[in-house]
């Protein structure tokens, strides 16, 4: 077996570890997290990060705010100074671990970054050590590789009890056709994942038909949304979002909902750069999933920060009576 | 095993006589278990339902990456997967690769994707940075990649080649990885050099959608980002991608998150930014303009402290392959 003699990235399956949380359904205890929002959430996607605190309080869901985690340094940092990079993510997850609880986060490449670190530190029991010891010299208190880190849409669809959720969705989508966007770091690669990843994963599918909407699938529902390379490969950038709306769109979608901050950013902020650069008109509006959710749920849209959106998914919910 | 129907959707393609290529899909039976892979379904096609019916095949052990093909919406080797893994409600459907030119039914020319690995000369060159000393452990990030059989599964699928004609692709990034990383190669430094033009590795859009595909485990990604890091490493650090990445390490280092209110500056300069104008205005509109002070993470000193214990002392931390020992 090929796969078998590579010991690191390569290996398929997920280690152990603590699970906290898993008796969360039958206990009906409250679910407690570090919480892990991301820069784009903190600095220019707010409305994602308002959003997933409105959706939490209603829910009972505990975030715990993390005073000292850095940005992840996504995979830039992993190019520029790859031991720094697993440095940086080692701290964060020790912060997260010294209030004895999971990591959650808003956004996938964060999702990824960590959950890459924290695979390697699982399964690379030497590589662990070597930054220990230099968090250690740091004054930083060693990670214990202890905690999982999971991406708040998981913990909506996976950990979370369906009929509780259920029973708090006030305003159901009527039908509405939903395309979901997963994007790339929540999904790929599938084996450094806590939650389901890969070509299986159908968490944003199964959200939607919670809210009582219709998922619509189309190609492009997990490629990528060129978040990346927005200033190196600015019209290829505008062509993977002018594709992947468009897609979406001619499978009959009327919205669109992603479960990251940076490819809200890239899928609906930038939806309108990439329609002029295609000379297409899209116009499909997009947002963050934890703003439907919170719809949804009849949560002050003020709340949920729809006012932020840059195409209003305004006259469409108001059709189908969730606003 | 059960054995049950499938449904076979094939995309069956002619050239017209006008030279343009004519599509349709067209659907077969067939019997078969869960464990039958799609290339003895496609033949079982070919044999007894339909003779026309077009593809590639060779070794029937994934090793020549002849019967690559779309199989329910990506890229995968014929031999090697099983009905049952990518049947949808007892469908299947088979496409042609993407990102080439079709030929036939499931032939495509595959001529663009092997330009492509031609562009990164694949061969070990003589020059200055041989090195004939060449220790145990040499080969263990030569290895990740050697196990490309040049199926191009990843360049149909990858994101990037999908909207961009000119970006040099996975598997000639991953090729290109296999010499850098080769202790015997010459001209290491001159690779890094032209592998830092525009299209080459700092395209990769990092999906990481061939790393999930490959069928080899050849991870292309994780080449193509240390490719990137070495690269830095030889002071190639212009272009956007770079200057990107580069941004990064700075503002962890001192203040914790991302200045994103100077990161488009720090990227693409002052006149680029100028050219984003109208894109920042529309933000603006939006109140999406991030704070010029970004906040600043608690325990700050313990970031630089961390980073200069490192810049002191340089641990390996790169992915490895284990040391093959012979039995
Ligand atoms: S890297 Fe993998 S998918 Fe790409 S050509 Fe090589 S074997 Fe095929
Ligand atoms: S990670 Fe890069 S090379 Fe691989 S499929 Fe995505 S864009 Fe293409
Ligand atoms: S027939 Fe050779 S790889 Fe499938």
């Amino acid at each position: 077996m090929i796969a078998d003699g590579y010991n690191l990235v390569f290996r398929k399956s997920n280690s152990g570890s603590a699970n906290r949380i898993s008796g969360y359904k039958e206990s009906e205890m409250s679910l407690e997290f570090a919480y892990y929002p991301g820069c784009g959430a903190k600095q220019v996607q707010k409305e994602a990060d308002e959003a997933a605190r409105a959706v939490c309080q209603e829910l009972d869901i505990g975030l715990f705010d993390m005073p000292n985690a850095t940005c992840c340094g996504a995979v830039s940092l992993r190019e520029t100074k790859p031991a720094f990079s697993l440095a940086v993510a080692a701290r964060i997850l020790s912060e997260a671990e010294a209030q004895g609880r999971d990591l959650v986060t808003i956004c996938n490449t964060c999702l990824q970054t960590l959950s890459y670190a924290n695979y390697r530190f699982k399964t690379e029991p030497e590589i662990l050590e070597k930054i220990n010891k230099v968090l250690s010299e740091a004054g930083v208190r060693p990670f214990e590789a202890t905690i999982k880190v999971h991406h708040l849409l998981w913990v909506m669809t996976d950990l979370v009890d369906q009929t509780m959720l259920k029973s708090r969705i006030k305003r159901p989508l009527n039908g509405l056709r939903v395309a979901p966007f997963y994007g790339c770091h929540n999904l790929r690669p599938e084996h450094i994942y806590d939650g389901e990843a890969g070509e299986k994963a159908d968490h944003l599918h199964r959200l939607i038909a919670t809210l009582g909407g219709d998922p619509v699938s189309y190609d492009g529902q997990d490629k990528c949304c060129g978040f990346h390379v927005m200033l190196s490969d600015q019209e290829e950038m505008k062509g993977m979002v002018a594709k992947n709306c468009l897609s979406a769109k001619n499978a009959g979608a009327e919205v669109m909902i992603s479960p990251c901050t940076l490819c809200d950013m890239a899928m609906g902020a930038y939806q309108g750069v990439a329609e002029k650069s295609v000379g297409k008109f899209i116009g499909l509006p997009e947002m963050n999933f934890a703003q439907l959710l919170g719809a949804a749920m009849e949560i002050d849209e003020k709340k949920l920060g729809l006012n932020r959106l840059h195409i209003s998914p305004r006259p469409t919910l108001s059709a189908r009576g969730v606003l | 095993m059960p054995v049950k129907f499938y449904t076979f959707r094939i995309q069956r393609n002619r050239k017209s006589r006008e030279g343009r290529i004519e599509s349709r899909w067209q659907e077969y039976r067939v019997e078969a278990e869960e464990t039958t892979t799609v290339l003895t379904a496609l033949e079982e096609i070919k044999g007894h339902q339909d003779g026309g019916l077009t593809f590639r095949q060779s070794c029937r052990s994934a090793i020549c990456g002849s019967c690559a093909m779309k199989i329910s919406g990506r890229t995968r080797l014929a031999c090697k997967t099983h009905i049952g893994a990518v049947s949808r409600d007892g469908v299947v459907e088979v496409a042609p690769m993407a990102n080439q030119p079709i030929l036939k039914d499931l032939v495509v020319d595959i001529g663009p994707f092997f330009k492509r690995i031609r562009k990164i000369k694949p061969y070990l060159e003589e020059g200055p940075e041989a090195n004939t000393d060449v220790g145990k452990s040499a080969y263990d990030q030569v290895n990740h990649v050697t196990q490309c059989i040049m199926c191009g599964c990843c360049y149909s699928d990858c994101t990037m080649s999908e909207v961009s004609p000119e970006f040099i692709g996975p598997a000639a990034l991953a090729k290109a990885f296999r010499f850098v990383s080769d202790p015997r190669e010459g001209q290491k430094t001159a690779r890094l050099k032209d592998l830092s033009e525009n299209h080459m590795m700092w395209s990769c859009s990092r999906c990481a959608m061939c790393v999930e595909m490959c069928p080899k485990d050849v991870a292309p990604m994780e080449a193509i980002v240390k490719l990137r890091t070495r690269g830095l490493e030889k002071g190639f650090k212009d272009g956007p991608g770079p200057k990107h990445a580069l941004a990064f390490h700075e503002d962890i280092k001192k203040t914790g998150d991302l200045n994103e209110f100077t990161l488009m500056v720090r990227t693409i300069g002052v006149i680029g930014a100028m050219k984003e104008m109208g894109t920042m205005l529309h933000f603006m509109k939006k109140g999406k303009v991030p704070s010029p002070f970004p906040h600043k993470s608690g325990n700050l000193d313990e970031l630089s402290k961390i980073y200069d214990i490192l810049e002191r002392d340089k641990p390996d931390v790169e992915t490895k392959a284990k040391e093959v020992v012979p039995e």
